[in-house]
């Protein structure tokens, strides 16, 4: 397959820089960045102009969190200008110009990491020795031996296109992308490596192979001479630290490891890693970085507590994407305080979850303001009522590595017993990643398992989801005591059909092995809700009045639903005597950016709005679970959109309703405002016959829960 | 030498140790004898000082395995204890001679530089180590750090060391003819007020057990020789300390006020940590944590912070 490089839209970061600007050196402009403040200063050297600063998108959050940090794009990629001929590539040029960046910044010395270095760091710290404080190599290219030649020479004929013979002129002019795809797959040969290999990709294509072709003859005149290595090493005075993967394919570590000792440095092989650990290990690299620089979390703690006198202590992580979850993780830590008594709950959580915390005097972690917002990235990615879920999650990388960093700081300042992560994904995650950081029991809540592909994401999306689903399934055969608890929220024929893959296990078969089954959690009691005809008078509602409650949950992805409905109200209207439509914008869209009509009622976030589905004769909503099962449990009709290419809302969600018969579903692409009306018509006031809600499911995930502590 | 031979008859059998020295000696001054074990070669040096009599380089026992096998660990028996000599008289036992002890067993081990790691008087002896010879201490960490400033001691509250007292309740046995009388059961008591946490059985039995290799007369002199100080010399000292320090201190010390190691700690820049709920011996009672805290405490004296 031939892959079209096109320089795609940057995904949400989780930081942004304080401050950036260009610095002009010999008349070529670059582009730097600073993140944070703080001693020492941590600069992150771009390595050849194949890609460009996003490179570091894993440390720079974490990093930054704790000190100043400095990147900037080489010349030939990025923000930075694209001078002309060999000269303007040669690796002095490089330093030079992260010397003019570190002036730029007002930084008089800096810990200098570099990813491949081919001789630019070499030269900065052995020449300019008051400017750097340390160095830290990863995947360094500098050979003491003889010239990294290549496996075939660059400007000859190999007479294939297999292997490294796409590193040739006459390759990279007939199939420049399939080279660059070769390229970093050769850097990332992990498996289920697919995102950091696509990331590297599109950076690639951020440049153009021209550019690349003028600063390159072949790798012994792209790296600086052995010699010349062997003549700058003596005169490196700062302390150096060189992290090499074992299974580097691009620089064997023989090459790190020769390069360490004749520093006098320090070696940390990475066994089973591959040529860029930072973007495939990053909670481990951002470790061994921080510690090099002295930086991190407080390494002492200010009190320590005795064991024996410690409350039990319990870390809660909701999912923090819209509200789903807010509610039932509440009860949840009702029911799990009732059970434990004495139980201290922190939350780790973010806007919007915070509201909800908030409103219900729950105690959220200081450290939460260090969180990067998932929900606004949701809204970025989304389209008009389209959210491509899979490759939403995908594109949240940075921001999964960045969030795990906080969460990885505040457990080393303040131990718990429990850590209970609800559709927690970094926590998951990089816990498997990195099994031996996990120092509490840990539970792990979710309401669906497996990443299912969309049709038309063809078979390249049916491969992703499956590699994502075979990497999960490895995570736990290999470190299965690691989640002490996985609850599935809602019962084993909530489960679809499908298979995790080609070759991999049917998911119900897997999750009714891995999984204990809490029944659904609708996080209320329909029976505290009371009498509905006493409700619809405390709310307001008057019995001769048919109310419709609109509303599209917690994140703001369902501006355009809320617009559509909105205009099937002078119609619905004409069809419904006595129509009464609440539209609920919710804590992520303003409400002053929906139209009016006499008579629309719209609000914002409203605390407590399952009470009003509750005493509703008609709900529209968009396809997320919450919504919809708490609208099943109290056994009113809805009219449910799921979003386009959300695979959670059309497939997991879709075969739930079904199974208790509840809601009618609806396409947003057909649905116009004159279907809409005629739905809401045929649908408002219908009796219904739905499966019944089980209404102890948050006791029975709290005792689940209890028995960790 | 009589002395000598009566308390190395004296000494009980020692339970098995997790690590034996590498190397150990005698040094003497003024015609003492202190008795010291080196454990381990590594970098830096750490010099675990003694702390009062009352017990002897045993204290340690928890921290040298773990620490020797990163670092070079010096220990010693403070005069009056363990295998040092017991000399005769008050003005063998003030402050000053365990400094000049410590300077001793740093020059005959070869020594140039050590972090020092002080216990209780042990602290009161490392500060003034490091204010009088900065070139000699890389560090110093202070364990329940015993500075005669925030008087009184609950000791000291109403029971006056030399009288004879009508009680014998409470701290009225710290008192030199109840020590000559029950010496045992002094011990006993003052082992149970340093070991306040619950479940303290062993340590308080170790602590009875060196106090049982000195004698009650030795302990009256050590006592004796202890030099009271004004609060503004203290303060003085305190800030003449330029190398880094680390003051731990638990909040349920009942021997020594949590006060005292939060004001050491500002005196002299250092940070502090709080062993909640924790008595006055947290090497002992809490050795995980306490070995920790020292090895980071070390590692923040090298690599780029140096």
């Amino acid at each position: 397959m031939t892959l079209t490089i096109t320089a795609g839209r940057e995904q949400t970061r989780a930081r942004y820089p304080d401050e950036h600007g260009h610095v002009e050196r010999d008349g070529v402009r670059l582009f730097w960045e600073r993140y944070g403040d703080g001693e020492p200063t941590i600069l992150l050297l771009p390595t050849w102009e194949i890609v460009h600063s996003r490179f570091w998108k894993g440390q720079i959050p974490y990093l930054a969190r704790h000190t100043r940090v400095v990147t900037f794009d080489p010349r030939g990629n990025g923000r930075s200008d694209r001078p002309q001929g060999f000269e303007a590539y040669r690796r002095r040029e490089f330093a030079a110009d992260a010397l003019a960046v570190l002036d730029a910044a007002g930084v008089d010395r800096a810990v200098v990491v570099t990813w491949c270095d081919m001789g630019e760091a070499l030269i900065l710290a052995a020449e300019h020795p008051e400017r750097v404080a340390g160095l830290v190599f990863i995947g360094p290219s500098l050979r003491l031996d003889e010239p990294d030649h290549g496996q075939y020479p660059f400007d000859a004929d190999p007479g294939t296109g297999e292997g490294w013979a796409k590193e040739t002129r006459g390759y990279w002019l007939r199939d420049w992308p399939g080279y660059v795809e070769f390229f970093f797959a050769q850097c990332l040969t992990e498996p289920h490596s697919t995102k950091q290999i696509e990331d590297c990709v599109g950076w690639a294509g951020d440049t153009d192979m021209e550019t690349i072709l003028d600063g390159f003859r072949g790798w012994e005149t792209k790296i600086i001479d052995p010699v010349e290595v062997a003549a700058l090493c003596p005169r490196v005075r700062c302390p150096v630290l060189v992290i090499h993967g074992t299974e580097d394919a691009q620089v064997g570590p023989s090459v790190g490891a020769a390069l360490a000792d004749e520093l006098g440095g320090r070696l940390v092989l990475l066994e089973g890693a591959g040529h860029a650990p930072h973007a495939r290990d990053p909670v481990k690299v951002n470790q061994m970085v921080a510690s090099f620089a002295g930086i991190g979390p407080a390494p002492a703690p200010r009190t320590w507590t005795r064991a024996l006198r410690r409350p039990r202590r319990a870390l809660y992580l909701s999912s923090p994407i819209g509200l789903g979850h807010a509610r039932r993780d509440l009860a949840i830590a009702q029911e799990l305080r009732a059970l434990v008594p004495g139980l201290e709950i922190d939350w780790l959580a973010q806007d919007p979850v915070t509201r909800v915390l908030e409103a219900e005097g729950e105690r959220i972690h200081p450290a939460s303001a260090w969180l990067a917002n998932e929900s606004t990235h949701i809204e970025r990615e989304s389209a008009e009522h389209d959210l491509h879920a899979f490759q939403a999650i995908r594109r949240m990388d940075e921001i999964l590595v960045a969030n795990f960093m906080v969460f990885h700081d505040v457990v080393r300042e303040q131990p718990y017993d429990l850590w209970v992560g609800d559709e927690a994904w970094e926590l998951d995650y990089f816990l498997h990643e990195n099994p031996e950081q996990k120092r509490a029991a840990y539970a792990w809540l979710t309401d669906f398992v497996g990443w299912l592909p969309m049709p038309d994401g063809g078979d390249r999306e049916a491969f992703l989801t499956a590699d994502y689903n075979a990497e999960m399934i490895e995570h736990i055969a290999r470190f299965p005591r690691l989640r002490d608890r996985a609850v599935f929220v809602g019962n084993p024929d909530d489960i679809v059909a499908d298979r995790f893959g080609p070759g991999l296990p049917p998911i119900r078969e897997w999750v009714e092995g891995h999984y204990d089954f809490a029944g659904y959690v609708t996080g209320f009691d329909p029976a505290g809700v009371g009498d509905r005809e006493e409700l619809r008078r405390r709310l307001g509602y008057r019995p001769d009045e048919q109310v419709c409650v609109v509303t599209v949950g917690g994140s703001g992805v369902g501006g355009h639903l809320l617009r559509r409905v909105i205009a099937a109200y002078p119609e619905a209207g004409r069809l419904v005597p006595g129509l009464r439509m609440v539209v609920v914008a919710g804590p992520r869209i303003d409400p002053a950016s929906l139209p009016v009509h006499d008579g629309l009622e719209v609000h914002a976030y409203v605390h407590g709005l399952y009470q009003h589905l509750a005493a509703s004769d008609l709900a529209v909503v968009q396809g997320g679970l919450t919504t919809c099962m708490e609208l099943t449990a109290a056994g009113r009709p809805f009219l449910y959109f799921p979003l386009a290419h959300h695979f959670e809302q059309n497939f997991h969600v879709h075969h739930r309703l079904r199974r208790y018969n509840a809601g009618r579903r609806m396409d947003f692409a057909t649905a116009t405002p004159e279907v809409i009306a005629a739905a809401i018509a045929q649908e408002i006031g219908r009796p219904v016959d739905y499966r019944p809600v089980e209404t102890d499911g948050a006791a029975r995930a709290a005792r689940l829960l209890a028995e960790l502590l | 030498m009589t002395t000598r031979a009566t308390s190395e008859r004296r000494r009980p059998p020692e339970q098995t140790r997790a690590r034996h020295p590498d190397a150990e000696g005698f040094v003497e001054r003024g015609g003492v004898r202190v008795f010291w074990e080196r454990h381990g070669d590594g970098e830096p040096t750490l010099l675990l000082l003694p702390a009062w009599s009352i017990i002897h380089s045993r204290q340690w026992k928890a921290q040298v395995p773990y620490l020797a096998r990163r670092y070079r660990v010096l220990t010693f028996d403070g005069r009056g204890n363990g295998r040092s000599d017991r000399p005769a008289g008050a003005g063998a036992y003030d402050d000053g001679q365990y400094v000049a002890d410590a300077l001793a067993v740093l020059d005959a081990t070869g020594t140039r530089r050590a972090v020092l790691v002080g216990l209780s008087r042990g602290g009161r002896w490392a500060v003034e180590l490091a204010a009088a010879r900065p070139e000699r201490v890389l560090g110093a960490a202070l364990i329940d750090p015993a500075l005669p400033f925030m008087a009184p001691l609950p000791r000291e509250q109403g029971y006056p060391f030399e009288e004879e007292l009508d009680s014998t309740e409470g701290w009225a046995k710290f008192n030199r003819h109840y020590w000559l009388r029950e010496y045992r059961d002094f011990l006993e008591f003052f082992a149970s007020q340093a070991f306040s946490e619950p479940h303290s059985t062993k340590q308080i039995e170790d602590m009875v057990g060196w106090g049982l290799e000195t004698s009650p007369e030795t302990l009256v002199a050590t006592q004796l020789g202890a030099q009271p100080a004004s609060r503004e010399e203290v303060e003085a000292v305190l800030r003449r300390v330029r190398c880094p320090v680390l003051v731990v201190h638990g909040d349920g010390d009942r021997v020594r006020p949590h006060a005292v190691g939060a004001a050491v700690a500002e005196l002299t820049g250092g940070a502090l940590v709080t062993v909640e709920g924790g008595g006055h011996c947290p090497q002992a009672r809490h050795p995980v944590r306490i070995n920790l805290l020292l090895r980071e405490f070390v590692e923040s004296l090298g690599g780029m912070a140096r």
